[in-house]
C-alpha cells in the first residue's frame, strides 16, 4: 500500500508546484512570453539564408520600440540582414509581436567552422519606462561547398550547374487545355455563324446584306429595294422563289412560316409592281413594310426570332 | 378592243368546257388545261403517250365541246398525201367516182383533225400536213380549199420505234405544244377507270357532255382578242428573254446537268416562232386564271409543254433525251429569277 500513496503524494505536489509557478510567472514578469525560434544550427554553405522568428507577448500598455531592432543591411563582413518584418496582433490582455529576421551569410570557410549571429537588445516602453529583453547570439556551423583544390574530371569541369529538374507530367493538363480551347473555338464559330459574321457562309447573312442595301434606299428606288429582297430569298433558297412556289420554300425553310403573311404580301406586291398593269402607286408605307419584313427575316436568320 | 365583260364571259365558257372534259377524261387535269390553252391560242398539238390512256377520247371530247366537225386518220407506212385529199371508188352504177378525202370532206366546218400515229406516215404526208397546219388551206381539184378553223392534233406513240419516220425538226417546231399524256397515278381514278362501266362506251361518254358553249367558228377572233387584252411589262419581257436565251445557251446562265458537257449538249435552242408560241400560251393561261397581267408563273406553267420539243440535243446526248430535256427545262426554270 505504500507505493501508491507515495505516487499520489508526489503527483499532488507536482501539480501544486506547477500552478504556483504559473501564478508567479503571470504576476511578476513584464513579458508574458518570449521565444526565439531558430532553424537547425549546422550544415550551412555560402549564400544560405537563415530565418529567425521572435515571438513576444506583452502585457497591456507595453509597446515594442522598433528602433531597437537591427537595421536592414550589412551587419558585418559576412552577414547581411535582408529583411525585417514585424506583425502586431492585439491579444486578450496585451499584444503579441512576431518579428521575422531574414539573414544571409556569405562566409566561405575552408573547413567546417562555427559562426555567430550577434545578439541584440529588444526594448519595450511602458508608461515612460523602458524594459529591455536580450536576444541571444546564435551559433551555427558553415561548411565549404567543395574541396580546397578544384578537380577536373574526364568530362570537363567538376563545377557545374545542377542538373535541370525533371518536369512534372503535364500531358493531361495540356490535353485538357486543348479540349477547352477546341470547345471555346467551337462555341465562337457557332456564335459567329449565328450572328452572320462568317464570310464563307453567305446564306447566314443574306438578309444582313439585304438590310444594308435597303437602309440607303428611298421610295424612288423601290425596284432596287424589291430586287434586293428577291435576291436574298433566291440565294437563301438556292433557286428563284415565286408567289406560287412559296409552299415549296416553306418546306425547305419552315422557320419562315412565322412571317408567311408578310411574305405572301411581299411577293404579291412585287408581282403587281413588276408585272401588273401599272395601276399600283408606290407609297412610303409599302417601303416601310418591305424593310420590316427584311428585318424580321434577318431576325429569323440570326435565330433570334 | 373587246370589253372585259366579254372576256370574262368567254372565260366562264372555257372553264365550263374544261370541267366537262375533265368529267369525261378523268385524272388528266394538267393535260386538259394545256389542251385548253392550245385551243384558245389556236395552236396545233402533238400528243405523246402510251397506248390506251384516252388520247382519242380526249380529242373527241374537245371536238364535241367546240362543235364543228371532227376527222381522224391513222398514220400508216403506205399512206400517201392524196389519201388525205380524195378517194376514188366505183359507185353502185359501176361508175368511177372521186370524192373529197378526210381533209376536204367537211369544208370550212372542220375544227379538229386528229392524225393518229403521225410518225408511222411518210415524210410526204408530213409535208402536206405541215402546209395545212401553217396555212390552213390546201389546193385540190384546181382550186383552193380553206379550212380556217382547223386545229391539228397529232399523236406519237412512244412505245415502238420500228418502221417509223421521226418528225423532222421543222415539223416539230410547227406544233404549238407537245403534251404528254400519262396513265393517271391516283388509285381512286385508276379504280374508277377499271370498274366503272361508264367508261366502256366512248360514244355514250361523249354524249353526256352538254352541247357546245363555244362556237368554233369564233375561236380565231377570241384568240386574237385574248392576245390583245394582255400586255406584258418590261420586267416580264426581260424574264421571257432570259428564258429564251437559256434554252439556247444554258451555260451562260450557270446551268449544269449531271454527266453532261454543257457546251456540247445542244444543237439548237428554241426558235423565234417557238418563243412566240410560248408567250401566246402564257397569255391564254393568264386569261384562264382571271388576270389581265402576265406573271412569271404563267410562263413557267407553259414553258415545258411549248419548249421541250423545240430544244434539239446533239446526237451523242439524244439517246438520253427523255431524261435530259425535262432536267434541262427544270433547271432553266430554277435558275432564272424574276425580277
Amino acid at each position: 500500500m505504500q507505493a501508491p500513496q507515495q505516487i499520489r503524494f508526489s503527483l499532488a505536489s507536482l501539480i501544486i508546484t506547477m500552478l504556483l509557478a504559473a501564478c508567479s510567472g503571470m504576476s511578476n514578469q513584464p513579458l508574458r512570453d518570449f521565444q526565439l525560434q531558430t532553424p537547425r544550427p549546422f550544415g550551412y554553405v555560402i549564400g544560405d539564408t537563415i530565418r529567425h522568428r521572435i515571438v513576444v507577448e506583452t502585457r497591456s500598455g507595453m509597446a515594442l520600440e522598433r528602433s531597437s531592432l537591427p537595421a536592414q543591411g550589412r551587419l558585418n563582413r559576412w552577414l547581411q540582414l535582408n529583411d525585417v518584418s514585424v506583425t502586431e496582433q492585439d491579444g486578450s490582455d496585451g499584444k503579441q509581436y512576431q518579428i521575422d529576421l531574414l539573414y544571409q551569410q556569405f562566409y566561405a570557410p575552408l573547413e567546417v567552422k562555427e559562426l555567430n549571429i550577434p545578439g541584440f537588445m529588444l526594448r519595450f516602453r511602458q508608461h515612460g519606462q523602458t524594459l529591455e529583453q536580450p536576444v541571444g547570439a546564435w551559433a551555427f556551423t558553415v561548411a565549404p561547398l567543395r574541396e580546397l583544390v578544384v578537380r577536373q574530371d574526364q568530362h570537363g569541369e567538376y563545377m557545374r550547374p545542377d542538373q535541370a529538374p525533371t518536369l512534372l507530367d503535364d500531358n493531361e493538363i495540356v490535353q485538357r487545355l486543348f479540349i477547352a480551347l477546341t470547345v471555346a473555338m467551337g462555341i465562337a464559330v457557332r456564335l459567329a455563324w449565328l450572328y452572320g459574321y462568317l464570310p464563307g457562309l453567305p446564306k447566314r447573312s443574306v438578309f444582313k446584306r439585304a438590310l444594308r442595301t435597303l437602309q440607303n434606299l428611298d421610295l424612288h428606288h423601290l425596284p432596287q429595294a424589291l430586287g434586293a429582297l428577291h435576291v436574298a430569298f433566291n440565294s437563301l433558297h438556292g433557286k428563284p422563289v415565286f408567289l406560287h412556289k412559296l409552299a415549296e420554300f416553306y418546306q425547305s425553310h419552315p422557320e419562315y412560316r412565322s412571317v408567311a403573311d408578310e411574305l405572301a404580301w411581299f411577293f404579291d406586291y412585287s408581282n403587281r409592281y413588276f408585272f401588273g398593269d401599272a395601276s399600283i402607286l408606290p407609297q412610303e408605307n409599302d417601303l416601310q413594310k418591305i424593310k420590316t419584313l427584311c428585318l424580321h427575316c434577318r431576325e429569323i436568320e440570326r435565330g433570334s426570332r | 378592243m373587246t370589253s372585259k365583260q366579254t372576256l370574262s364571259d368567254w372565260r366562264a365558257s372555257a372553264l365550263q368546257l374544261e370541267q366537262q372534259i375533265n368529267r369525261v377524261v378523268v385524272g388528266q387535269q394538267a393535260a386538259v388545261r394545256n389542251l385548253l390553252i392550245a385551243v384558245f391560242a389556236r395552236g396545233h398539238v402533238l400528243l405523246e403517250g402510251q397506248v390506251g390512256v384516252g388520247k382519242t377520247t380526249l380529242l373527241r371530247a374537245v371536238a364535241h365541246g367546240l362543235g364543228g366537225q371532227y376527222q381522224r386518220i391513222e398514220g400508216t407506212i403506205d399512206l400517201m398525201p392524196a389519201d388525205l385529199i380524195y378517194y376514188t371508188y366505183l359507185n353502185s352504177d359501176g361508175r368511177p367516182c372521186v370524192d373529197p378525202g378526210p381533209l376536204l370532206k367537211q369544208g370550212e366546218q372542220l375544227s379538229v383533225f386528229f392524225f393518229n400515229e403521225i410518225n408511222r406516215a411518210r415524210p410526204q404526208v408530213h409535208s402536206l400536213l405541215l402546209r395545212v397546219m401553217a396555212e390552213r388551206s390546201i389546193g385540190a381539184f384546181n382550186r383552193e380549199y380553206r379550212m380556217p378553223h382547223i386545229q391539228v392534233f397529232a399523236d406519237r406513240n412512244r412505245v415502238e420505234k420500228e418502221e417509223t419516220f421521226e418528225l423532222p425538226a421543222a415539223a416539230r417546231d410547227r406544233f404549238f405544244m407537245e403534251i404528254t399524256i400519262d396513265t393517271p397515278r391516283d388509285d381512286a381514278v385508276l379504280d374508277d377507270l377499271m370498274f366503272n362501266p361508264r367508261y366502256h362506251d366512248v360514244d355514250a361518254l361523249i354524249g353526256e357532255m352538254a352541247a357546245s358553249q363555244i362556237p368554233y367558228y369564233q375561236l380565231n377572233d377570241w384568240a386574237a382578242a385574248i392576245q390583245q387584252s394582255i400586255q406584258p411589262t418590261a420586267a416580264l419581257r426581260k424574264y421571257a428573254l432570259d428564258l429564251w436565251k437559256a434554252s439556247a445557251d444554258p451555260r451562260a446562265f450557270g446551268i449544269k446537268l449531271n454527266d453532261v458537257e454543257m457546251d456540247q449538249l445542244l444543237q439548237a435552242g428554241a426558235s423565234p416562232r417557238g418563243i412566240g408560241y410560248m408567250i401566246r400560251a402564257a397569255k391564254v393561261r393568264a386569261w384562264l386564271e382571271n388576270r389581265d397581267s402576265l406573271l412569271p408563273e404563267d410562263l413557267q406553267a407553259v414553258y415545258a409543254v411549248t419548249m421541250s420539243h423545240r430544244i434539239f440535243l446533239n446526237p451523242m446526248y439524244s439517246y438520253r433525251k427523255d431524261e435530259l430535256i425535262p432536267a434541262l427545262i427544270d433547271s432553266i426554270l430554277n435558275h432564272i429569277a424574276a425580277p
